[in-house]
This record gives C-alpha cells, structure tokens and sequence, in this order.
C-alpha cells in the first residue's frame, strides 16, 4: 500500500470521527416539558416572551440575575431564571432561546438567552413594525 | 386603489439604477457567452469572439460602477423615498459613514462583492494571456449570478434578486401606509429614516468588508483557472500563474478575518476577539482551504507530481465562498448567531447558485479523472513536498470540524425534511432534526481546533526545513537542535510564569515557541536574513505568535468584576458566576484585581453617553487613592434600533484591561441632567461642635468663619458676611466639607446656600443667635436619593499584544511571498519565450 493511500483512508477516518463527535454534542432543543422530565439536560428551549408578566432584574439586589416568564411552542409557561444582567431591549425581541436546565420547582435555568430581535442586528424585520413608525 | 400624483419623488434614479442593473446583467451573460466561444474555438491572440467579450465585460464594468455611483448619490442626497437609503442612513448620520451605509444592507454588499470580480477580471483581461478566453468565462459566469442578485424579479413562488432601487412605498410591508395616500409623502420620511445600525456605525465598517469581500473574490481566480485547465485539458500549466493570485486572496482575506476579530474585541461586546460566532466561522472557512490550495499549489510549481489537489483545493475553497454567502445571508442561521442576514426570499437562488458550481466543478473533475497528471514514483516521507500536502490536509480536517459544527441549523432542518418525506430511518432523522448547536460553544470549538493547531504548527515548524524529493535527516535534527532547545526553555518560562496546568495548552503553547524559533532561524541561517526572502518564514512566524496570543489571552482572561453584592448567583445554579458583572453606584469604589475602580460619572456627547470609569491604586501605606487612568466605556443612545454598548480598554504592553457596561440605570438614561429637586428645608439649632443628621450622612458644626472674601461672593465692602464651617461624613466615612454663608447687607439679612453634590445635601445658614451662641442651619437632601448605578463587566487579557504582532507579521511574510511569487512567475514567462526564441 503506497503512503498516499494509508493518509486517504485516516483522513476518512478522521473525517468521520469529527462528523460524528460534532453531530453527537450532547444538545438538542427542547420542549420545557421535555427539559422538565430529564432535569440533568441542558437543552435550548424555543419561547415567546409572556408580556403580561413583569421581568425582574434588580442589580441593587443582584446584577447576575434576570428573571422574565416564557412560554414555549407547546404552550408551557415557565419562569426563566437568567444569570446575567438583562440584555439591552429584551423587551423589543420577538423570539428567544434560552439554554439552560429545568429544576424542580418549574422554573428553568438559563446560562444564556439568544434573542431574535427584528430590528437590532438585521436589515429586515417585522414589516407591520416598521410600517407603524412611518 | 386610488390613485395619488406625488410631488417630491425624485423617479429618476430609480430608472437610472434599473437601467445599470439590467445592462450589468446582459452584459456579464454576453461576456461569459463571447469568452466561453472564444475559449471553445481556441481562438487565436486578436479573435472576434474575445474582442466581443471584452467589450461586453468592459461595458458590464461601467454598468457596476454606474450602479454603484447611483446608489451612493441616492444616500448621500438623502433620497428617503427609496427604501435601501430610508433602511440604511438618516440624517443624523455623519457623513464620513456614507461608504458604510452603502454595504450595510445585503443588495450593497452583494455590490461590493460584484465590483472586487469587476477589478479582478479587468486586471486578468490584461495579463492573463492565452488563460484569458477560458478563465474570463467563469469570473463572467460568476458576475451574471451576482448581477442576478440585484434583479428584483418575482418569478413564480421564487425571487430573483433583491432590488436597491425599490421606492419605499412600492416595498412589501410598506404597501398600504396610510402616509403614502399624502402626495408630498418624500419630504416627509426623513423623520422616520432608520439609519444605519449603531453597532455599524464605526471606522471598521467603512475598512473590514472592502477587505473582507475581496478576499472573497479573489478565491474566483485559483478557482476560475482549476476549472480552465479542466476545461482546456492543459491540468499543469495554470499554477503558475494563479499561485500569485492565490497569496494575494490568502493574505487579504485573513486580513479582512482579523480586522472582523479586532472590531469585535475593541468595539462590539463580545468580550474577545472571536467568538466562533457562526458568521465569524463562515469566513474562517474559505480561508482555511485556501491556505491549503496555496500550499499544494506550491508543491505542484516545485515538483510537478500530483496535480489533482491543485484541483480539488481551489474548487473547495470557491465553493466554501459560496456556502458562506448562503448560510449567512439565507437566514438560516436565525436562531444561532446574532449577527446573519436575514431572509431576503433569495435562499432559494442562493441555494441555486451553489449547486450549480458544486455540479460543474464535479463533472470536470470526474469527466477528467484518469487524466490529471499523477505521481508514478511514490513521495518520500522525509520530503518538504509530502509535509506540505499533508499540512494542507490538516487544514482541511479543522474545516470540516467548523463546517460541520456550523451547519448545524442546516442539517437539522434538512433532517426535519427528511424525516417528513422519507418512511424509514425516522428515530435518526428526528434526532437529528432537533439537533442544537453547541451549549459552550466556544469550549466546544477550542477543544476541536486545538489539536488541528498543534499538528499545523508541528508541520510549519519543520516544513521550511525539508528539501523537496529528499532531505538528509542528519542534517535536519541537526539545524532544527538549537531552535528546538531555545523552544524548550522559552515554553518552561512561560508556563511557570503563567502557572498553566492543562497538557493541551502546554503542547499548543510549545509549538507556538517551536514554530516561532524554528521559521526565525531558517530565515536568519538559510535565506541569510535577507528580508525580501522572509516571506515564508515570516508568515509562519506570524501565525505561531497569534496561536500563542489567542492561547494565552482566552485561557488566562481574568474577569475582575467580583460581585460582591449579598445575594449571590452561584445558590441559584453551579452553573451561575458571580465574577462577571457588578453593580457599581455613582461615587462607590471597588476593589478589582489589582486595581480599585471607581464609577466616576457621565456625560452626554452628541448621541454617546460616555461613563468614566476610574482606575485608582492605592498605597500601602498612606492608604490613599492615586488614579492610574480612566476608561470611557459608551452607551450609544438609538431610539429607533435600540442602545448599543461599546467597550473601552487600556492596553499596556503586557495586557489589556478590558470594561464594558453590560446594563445602565434606564432612569438616568432617560432624563438630560435634571435641575436636582431638593426636599423641603429642615432647621437645626446649633453650637459649636454639635452633630446633625441627614438620612445617611452626619454633620459636625466646626466653627464660623468670619473671614469672607466679598468679592468672591459680590458682596459690597460694608456688608457683614460670616460662614458656617461644617464638616460631613457619610457611612463610608468620606468626608467633605461645606460652608454656607450668613450675610447682614444694610437691612436686609441673605443666606448663601451651599451645595455639596456628591453627598446630595445643601445648606443653608439661616439665622445667628448671639446671645446663646447658636446658630440655625438648615439641611435639604437632594430628592434623588437613589445613586445613579450601572453595572459593568471588566476583565485582563493577558498578553493579546502577541495576537496582534502575530497578524502583522504574517500579513507582512504573505505580501512577501506574493512579491516572490510574482517574480518567480515573471522569470518563468521569460525562460518559456527564451525557450520558444531558440525552438524557432
């Protein structure tokens, strides 16, 4: 067997073991229900914001916590306890992931939150919005 | 629908814009049609079809700049009516951010992109020679795609392109705006114009994607000359040529990755210079393959054995460009990173436009096949030609471990299609298509690529040192022995000094030394330190020194800003930190690291709030404070799009220290300075030496003070004035003093209140009782009890001067071997026409 063809078949190899290990990372978006029935999970739950319930983030108490209401796709409410400060326009974003773990207690456990905002990063956004502020 | 004449609606760019639009089209598709007969027919040097297709790409080129121009006069007339100008500026924008506003919005940068191949190709037109015909035809092919880009045609369910010149009341979402039934609707919009993103809003924006996309187009060239050769059947002959090329794309891409890796660290809030942010990656990835295609291309040049990776590498590269433009601007990434495109409808053509180029550079090469030259004789193991091939294969894996990781979003969707559309293997497919990308991310991504890095800087640090065919191995360990051994003792330091434990970063940090020693002592022992020679070298070293400055400022960043606050995070969840951010009122001082940093103060400067953030150390032994500098960390205030925060850092030589306001008092934002409301007056009677009370601070009557000065107060020369000495100590025992005044002017008595703002009080002597010696002073609080706060992150990254002096270095050693390339390329071209002189 010549050296190019023992490099070939390790880099095949290789090549598949990256694929599969990075394929296999251990994170998967999530109902909270799901999240709730394997508390050791962290998962990336997809939510709406719940509007009619106040967030809370006071630094004079705590400046790495921020706590809001979410709800997901299924309809579940659960409250998100969040260990940073409140990002700036939460309120504007529309969709939100949060990556985190449920406890016991029906709250879940964000290390961090992804938000879509329709206007802040993107060049698009919500059509209806920007139509508004003509 | 009623209809409305409209005054003040300036049409006529919109039909210039069209105009350009459509010829640049017409003309990219006649250009590839007359260079693809003119290659097909192997014209000679002067045919007709070559002619027709230069003047068709010459026309296509004023058609992109005549597009370019009107667009940029339609921003900077500030023609509102046009939705690109009401989406991307306002008028509140300074004008130097014009060029920005331009490429801020995907129709711009598409633009950009189209230009940089505009540049490229007319440069080609004139020293591409015989390669012109076939190699014109790809760059045109490219430009009718990316023409297409601008089209703004709605066929059947899919889009073609997104048009710049769309008026705004003529854009989907805007139709039915009851502004629009107002004839003099345009003199009205300025109000309500977007402008640009604050976050865009920097000098970076106006340098990182010019470089950027011309690093991007310049990946056309290797590719359009693979393909050429393919097409042509001449597979050895266009390397040559293109390797020039090649470092060039190599040395203004990376450029343009590391100037996106800066405007991260220095102005967005990323909290590092690379956040493995899947827009980030997608412009790391063309890169890698393209470092990859320059080495093989290399390899072929010296030795002309295998030419298939010459083939494969450029095309893979193209086609990265490619998947990068459809990840990042399909939106697919929408819930992933916080700064892609997002949907313009074009995914679909997007989606076309990779297939396509993916499928013709696959049947080339398998219509090709049996034919591309191929090494008889096996490679020696001990030859610079094998560890260069292998290098780039490297590469190539720490590639797919990014894309792969990447494409996350992508797999899962697909996987979601196929799960709906396939009734086997359902379990899988379900999985997969829940699949999320990394939850650490950028743990996930450096416990990945570290590994990669060690492999290419073991293979760098030996590379220059083998000889192509063979190297005498005796010889080799001998010159590699002392750059080995200065490594050796250079690592020990370090990572005593840096107290590192964790083996990988060990061995990284090693082969950074390793790589740095050996590719310096080539140059000084092998090309003599001559210093137009150093390219390799220097760019070897370049990148040595930022794998070590990544290394060690990501590893041994130091968050400072202990929460110290009762209630801590970490009983909630493990998972919780205290050391990131902390509230700090107005006045307050903490102790930080090393440092203690006091929230000094604000102000407003035009739409930026500037906070300043004082540095103080202080001596052991006097116990006073001595401010070491001042940090100015900003909120930029957008009512439209939302406030944007943007660090401030001290750089030192050895470190940065790093300050980022992560949340502000949303009161003091609010309101411009207020006149201070004062509560009601409350009188205390005193005496020498007496204590009174504010709600938090206590207040010693010291004594009078009949010594003042009149003037200073404009006080005529009989008047009697005596002042009121009082000394205030608040529960952190800062103490300031205060001195209101008692004046008798003829009849008439007056006070002079004093105002001590830092602890919020004023006073007012109002009343002298000489018979008891007693005096009445009178204390108002300020309303605002409440301190102004914010809270603020600050970390040290170590040593992120080597990061930097790394890039410089190997931007230096790539525009070197550019310069070597193009002459070597030139003497070649002389040796063939000498060569083809004495044939004839």
């Amino acid at each position: 067997m010549k050296k190019i063809h023992i490099i070939a078949l390790l880099v095949i190899a290789v090549a598949f073991g990256v694929i599969l290990a990075s394929l296999s990372n251990n994170s998967s978006y999530a109902s909270f229900k799901e999240a709730t029935d394997h508390p050791r999970n962290t998962y990336h739950v997809v939510g709406k914001l719940d509007r009619a319930k106040a967030f809370e983030y006071d630094p004079h108490v705590n400046a790495n916590l921020f706590t809001f209401y979410l709800v997901d796709k299924d309809g579940t409410e659960r409250k998100v306890l969040l260990g940073k400060p409140k990002p700036d326009d939460f309120e504007k974003s529309d969709q939100i992931v949060v990556i985190g773990k449920a406890t016991g207690n029906d709250e879940f456990v964000a290390a961090d939150v992804l938000m879509k905002c329709p206007s802040k990063y993107t060049a698009d956004s919500i059509p209806g919005q920007k139509q508004s502020s003509l | 629908m009623n209809e409305v004449t409209y005054i003040g609606e300036q049409i006529g760019w919109q039909y210039a814009g069209n105009s350009f639009v459509f010829l640049s089209f017409v003309a990219a598709l006649l250009a590839s049609f007359s260079f693809y007969r003119s290659a097909n027919d192997n014209e000679l040097a002067d045919g007709p079809w070559k002619k027709l297709g230069r003047i068709a790409f010459t026309i296509h080129s004023f058609a992109v700049i005549g597009i370019m121009t009107t667009m940029f006069c339609m921003i900077f007339k500030h023609l509102y009516q046009y939705h690109y100008v009401w989406e991307y500026s306002n008028d509140a924008m300074p004008r130097r951010y014009t060029l920005a506003c331009f490429w801020g919005g995907q129709e711009g940068s598409f633009l950009l992109w189209t230009f940089w191949n505009v540049v490229i190709g007319n440069v080609l037109m004139r020293t591409a020679k015989n390669w012109e015909p076939p190699v014109m035809t790809t760059i045109s092919l490219v430009q009718v795609f990316l023409a297409s880009m601008l089209l703004g045609f709605h066929v059947s369910g899919l889009t073609i392109g997104s048009n710049p010149f769309i008026l705004l009341r003529e854009t989907p979402g805007f139709l039915n705006a009851p502004l629009f039934n107002t004839p003099d609707y345009a003199s009205k919009l300025a109000k309500t114009a977007q402008g640009l993103n604050p976050l865009l809003q920097n000098y970076w924006m106006t340098i990182h994607p010019p470089t950027l996309f011309l690093g991007f187009a310049s990946t056309v060239v290797p590719f359009a000359y693979a393909i050429a050769g393919l097409w042509k059947k001449k597979y050895g002959e266009w390397q040559l040529d293109a390797l020039p090329w090649t470092f060039f794309g190599i040395m203004i891409l990376g450029t343009g990755i590391l100037m996106g890796g800066a405007w991260a660290y220095e102005s967005l809030s990323f909290g590092g210079f690379w956040a493995w942010d899947p827009v980030e990656n997608a412009s790391l990835i063309p890169w890698l393959t393209f470092v990859g295609a320059g080495h093989v291309m290399i390899v072929y040049k010296a030795r002309k054995n295998s030419a298939m990776s010459t083939f494969i590498f450029p095309i893979i590269t193209f086609v990265l460009v490619l998947y990068s433009t459809f990840l990042t601007r399909s939106g697919i990434l929408g819930n992933t990173s916080v700064h892609a495109f997002t949907d313009l409808g074009m995914s679909g053509q997007l989606l076309i436009y990779l297939l396509f180029f993916i499928v013709l550079a696959i049947a080339l090469i398998i219509i090709n096949w049996k034919k591309i030259p191929r090494d008889v004789a096996e490679e020696e193991l001990w030859s610079r030609e094998f560890w260069m091939f292998l290098g780039s294969l490297v590469l190539l894996m720490a590639c797919v471990q990014i894309v792969v990781t990447t494409s996350i979003p992508v797999t899962s969707k697909l996987a979601g299609y196929l799960h709906d559309k396939l009734p086997f293997m359902k379990d899988a497919f379900e999985k997969l298509s829940k699949q999320a990308p990394p939850i650490d991310r950028i743990g996930f991504y450096n416990k990945w690529q570290i590994p990669f890095a060690i492999l290419v800087l073991l293979i760098l640090s030996f590379g220059l040192f083998f000889k192509f065919k063979n190297t005498d191995m005796k010889q080799l360990w001998k010159q590699i022995m002392l750059p080995f051994i200065v490594s050796v003792v250079l690592c020990s330091i370090s990572v005593l000094l840096l107290k590192e434990t964790n083996g990988f970063y060990i061995a990284l940090l090693f082969m950074g030394w390793f790589a740095v020693c050996a590719n310096f002592y080539y140059w000084m022992k092998n090309k003599k330190a001559v210093f137009l020679k150093a390219g390799a070298s220097f760019a070897h070293v370049g990148f040595g020194l930022i794998m070590m400055g990544a290394l060690i400022s990501t590893s041994k960043k130091q968050i400072i800003s202990v929460n110290t606050s009762r209630k801590s995070v970490r009983s909630i969840d493990e998972s919780f930190s205290d050391a990131t951010n902390i509230r700090m009122d107005q006045g307050d001082t903490l102790r930080m690291g090393d440092y203690y940093v006091t929230y000094a103060g604000k102000q407003k400067v035009g739409k930026n709030i500037l906070y300043a953030i004082e540095y103080l150390s202080k001596d052991v032994d006097t116990k006073k404070y001595s401010l070491q500098f001042t940090l100015h960390p900003i909120i930029q205030l957008n009512p439209q799009m939302g406030n944007v925060a943007e660090p401030s850092t001290k750089h030192f030589y050895d470190k940065d220290i790093y300050t980022h306001i992560t949340y502000a008092d949303p009161n003091s934002l609010k309101e411009e300075n207020p006149g201070q409301q004062y509560t009601l007056a409350r009188n205390n009677t005193l005496g020498i030496d007496d204590k009174m009370y504010s709600s938090r601070d206590t207040i010693t009557l010291i004594g009078l003070d009949s010594h003042i000065d009149l003037k200073k107060y404009n006080l005529k020369d009989g008047d009697i004035a005596v002042g009121a000495i009082l000394s205030i100590t608040d529960s952190s025992h800062a103490a300031y003093k205060a001195e209101p005044i008692y004046v008798i002017s003829g009849n008439q008595v007056e006070a002079i209140d004093d105002t001590v703002v830092k602890a919020g009080l004023k006073f007012s002597f109002t009343k002298i009782d000489p018979q008891n010696h007693k005096v009445d002073i009178s204390i108002a609080e300020a309303k605002q009890v409440a301190r102004d706060y914010i809270v603020m992150e600050a970390m040290i990254f170590p040593y992120i001067n080597v990061l930097w002096l790394g890039c410089l270095i190997m931007i230096l050693g790539t525009t070197l071997a550019i310069r070597q390339r193009i002459i070597k390329s030139r003497e070649a071209l002389k040796k063939e026409n000498a060569g083809n002189e004495t044939q004839a």
